[in-house]
């Protein structure tokens, strides 16, 4: 089944987040944020923070950089996108099967359902796709394009193509940024209305904010959510400066 | 003259070989050990022979290199008989250490009175004695040693030095070699070539006259001011403390045989036999230093496809890559980061870390290559040195055949790679070799894709402060030391070069 359609829809997300257009009101949110909010969001049981070693900080230190060249930003991007993916690819189901070694003996280990396929929201989320392609060379991957107005904080669907069968996939939906939630949930309802389960949607992000997390998980709290890190602020300039094109 | 003088001193630079190698090397060679390698067939595959056999005990401990001194006047031979004992010496990795490579670097005013032979090259003031020293025992000590390379036409020290490593055997050669107290006592055999002065004289005046193009008047003026006094007030009386005396010098081959067997002796005194010692030893230690890559599902779907013998090798190259990439970044978390604060764009400062050392890699050819690709992909720069170590058949002892590694690795992190450990001798070996080069173990992080039980504790019972890191734990090796279930031969199975393919 080849699905190919234009969506047009407007999705409010006023219900959880509150106006987050300038700057001020992002430091006036983060002075009001307490640790007992923070490990509230950071306790959801289906948000999965990647365990963050000396390596994986300094990746993000070099990306948010506000002085990083282009050059390193990408390399760095690619590499921390790398990581991100090696874990979400990890939530895809398996089953058991044992192999024979070049030894002559019995090793048992697993295969992955065939059934999986990525989603990446444009244009952000395809920065993520040349990594999923390093680590699963065959994916068949849908786009999703969402504008979202930022002066009303209306988040537009514009178009969208996924893989056929796609109620049968686990999905994996690519975006490197969380921080309203709005972009992300407009494209979970997206899939949710071409029949795919919420439980079989896996997050993958690299940077989001606590408020975009307590926005996504609680309206869609069966999806899986990975990142590499929940903070205060995100650095919304990735897709600007991965791209070169603000 | 000052060319001529240094043709004379190409033949007694300071080097190391291999017994089966040429004796003439090439003096332009400049950085790490030359070492050339015989090559031999077998079964269509072609081996390599000649490797320097393990030179330490299976707890990774160094022995120190057994060191001969050999003195005697100018022109008596010391050279044909230091060729001689290490052609019969039949002892892979003998190094030669010669006291020209340390003299002093001249002031212009001295250059200007060598230029008309009116400096004396003779005396012991002439020697940086204690660089001398210094050298000897670090060589001695299987330490990495820079020799300065002495350029005789500017009388002051090339740019760059000759690196020599790895010798179980050293010969020390010079004029003045047993003068000097310190050196003496590194030594462990001091041999004094005495041949008739007449002999030296006739044998100084040919070479000078008929290879060097000198005038017989200098060359006796030279003779008579410098070489004979220092003969008579240094050289001569050091005679008394050599252990041996050869007269005739390189004919004397009773003398050189005697020598030989007496270094046989000693040498097979401290053989080692690793491999076989680390097979049953079974020492169990803590594995604090053993670090596994977590076991997700990814990783044993991973593993699934590079242990299936049926896999094809698309397949199980792409999957080499995938494990590698992250067995790297796994690794590379165990730097020591700092912290570290940035500007953002939103224009709050971030609280970040950075890696503030140096970084390097070595590979363990030819399986360690696997894991190059991965550690070049994510450490862009990152300089990588190379350790061949080949199994020989008949002793089934590592070998270590070919070394290149950066210049700045003992001030660097490194990390040492290999696809697989079995018994762990060749890691040991690779190990060792950064140690000799001073590299600290806190700073060597050892990767590997799969490793054996027994070599994770053979490696780690030898060098416990070295972080062993790999994706998986093998439970035993076999006889032919494959790892069970293992994988076979990765670099086999990795560049294709197995039988089957």
């Amino acid at each position: 089944m080849e699905q190919q359609e234009e969506e047009e829809e407007c999705i409010s997300s006023a219900e959880t987040s509150p106006s987050l257009s300038p700057k001020n009101a992002l430091l006036t949110m983060a002075g009001n944020m307490d640790e007992a909010y923070k490990s509230s969001i950071l306790s959801f049981p289906n948000l999965k923070l990647l365990e963050c070693h000396g390596q994986i900080r300094e990746l993000q230190t070099i990306i948010r950089n506000k002085s990083t060249t282009r050059n390193e930003f990408i390399f760095c991007a690619d590499r921390l996108i790398r990581i991100v993916v090696e874990q979400g690819l990890d939530c895809i189901p398996t089953y058991e099967c044992t192999v024979t070694t070049p030894t002559g003996m019995k090793y048992t280990g697993v295969k992955f359902e065939k059934m999986t396929c990525a989603v990446s929201i444009v244009r952000s989320g395809e920065a993520m796709e040349k990594g999923m392609r390093d680590c699963f060379r065959s994916i068949c991957i849908g786009k999703i394009l969402i504008k979202r107005d930022t002066d009303t904080n209306v988040a537009r669907v514009y178009y969208a193509k996924f893989p056929s069968k796609i109620e049968h996939r686990t999905v994996l939906l690519l975006y490197p940024v969380l921080e309203t939630g709005a972009t992300v949930k407009a494209a979970v309802k997206v899939l949710k209305d071409h029949g795919v389960q919420e439980k079989n949607i896996v997050f993958v992000n690299l940077f989001s904010s606590f408020k975009g997390v307590e926005s996504l998980l609680k309206k869609y709290p069966e999806i899986t959510m990975l990142t590499s890190e929940v903070h205060e602020f995100c650095p919304n300039h990735f897709g600007q400066k991965y791209f070169g094109v603000s | 003259m000052t060319t001529s003088r240094k043709i004379s001193t190409a033949a007694r630079s300071s080097e190391i070989w291999s017994i089966s190698t040429d004796m003439d090397s090439d003096p332009e060679e400049t950085d790490n050990t030359p070492l050339d390698q015989s090559f031999g067939k077998k079964k269509k595959r072609t081996i390599y022979t000649a490797g320097r056999p393990p030179w330490y005990d299976s707890e990774g401990q160094g022995k120190e290199a057994f060191v001969i001194g050999l003195a005697g006047g100018s022109a008596s031979g010391k050279t044909t008989v230091a060729k001689k004992i290490i052609e019969s010496l039949n002892v892979d990795w003998v190094g030669l250490l010669s006291m020209d490579s340390f003299y002093k670097v001249l002031t212009p005013e001295q250059h200007e009175a060598a230029a008309r032979n009116a400096y004396d090259f003779d005396h012991p003031d002439a020697f940086d004695f204690e660089l001398m020293a210094t050298t000897l025992r670090n060589l001695k000590n299987g330490k990495r040693v820079d020799v300065p390379v002495y350029d005789f036409a500017t009388h002051s020290r090339a740019k760059y030095s000759r690196t020599m490593y790895g010798a179980n055997v050293i010969l020390f050669e010079g004029i003045l070699s047993l003068v000097n107290k310190e050196l003496r006592e590194l030594m462990d055999l001091r041999i004094f070539v005495d041949t008739d002065s007449d002999i030296r004289l006739a044998r100084r005046l040919r070479r000078d006259i008929a290879e060097r193009g000198r005038d017989l008047k200098g060359v006796l003026k030279q003779y008579n001011t410098y070489v004979k006094p220092a003969f008579q007030q240094y050289i001569e009386p050091s005679l008394q403390y050599a252990h041996i005396v050869v007269p005739r010098g390189g004919e004397n081959t009773v003398a050189i045989q005697l020598i030989v067997q007496h270094v046989k002796d000693r040498l097979h005194q401290r053989g080692f036999d690793v491999r076989s010692k680390l097979l049953s030893e079974q020492a169990s230690v803590d594995h604090d230093s053993l670090k596994i890559l977590p076991e997700t599902k990814q990783v044993c779907g991973m593993h699934t496809i590079i242990r299936n013998k049926d896999s094809n090798r698309d397949d199980f190259v792409f999957m080499t890559n995938r494990l590698a990439c992250l067995v790297i970044e796994y690794s590379l978390s165990f730097l020591p980061f700092e912290d570290y604060t940035i500007d953002t764009p939103q224009g709050v400062p971030y609280n970040g870390k950075k890696f503030t050392g140096k970084l390097c890699g070595v590979t363990i050819l030819r399986a360690g290559e696997v894991l190059e690709p991965a550690l070049m992909s994510v450490c862009k720069d990152v300089t990588i040195g190379k350790i061949l170590i080949q199994t020989n058949d008949q002793t089934e002892n590592p070998e270590l055949h070919f070394l290149r590694l950066p210049g700045d690795i003992s001030s660097s992190h490194v990390i040492l790679m290999d696809a697989t450990v079995a018994t762990g001798a060749a890691a040991i070996m690779a190990i060792r070799v950064l140690l000799d080069h001073d590299v600290p173990q806190e700073r060597i992080l050892f990767v590997s894709i799969i490793a054996s039980k027994l070599g994770i504790q053979n490696v780690a019972y030898a060098f416990p402060q070295i972080k062993i890191i790999t994706t998986a734990l093998d439970p035993t090796v076999n006889d032919s030391y494959h790892i069970l279930p293992g994988v076979g031969n990765y670099g086999d199975r990795y560049f294709g070069t197995g039988s089957s393919d």
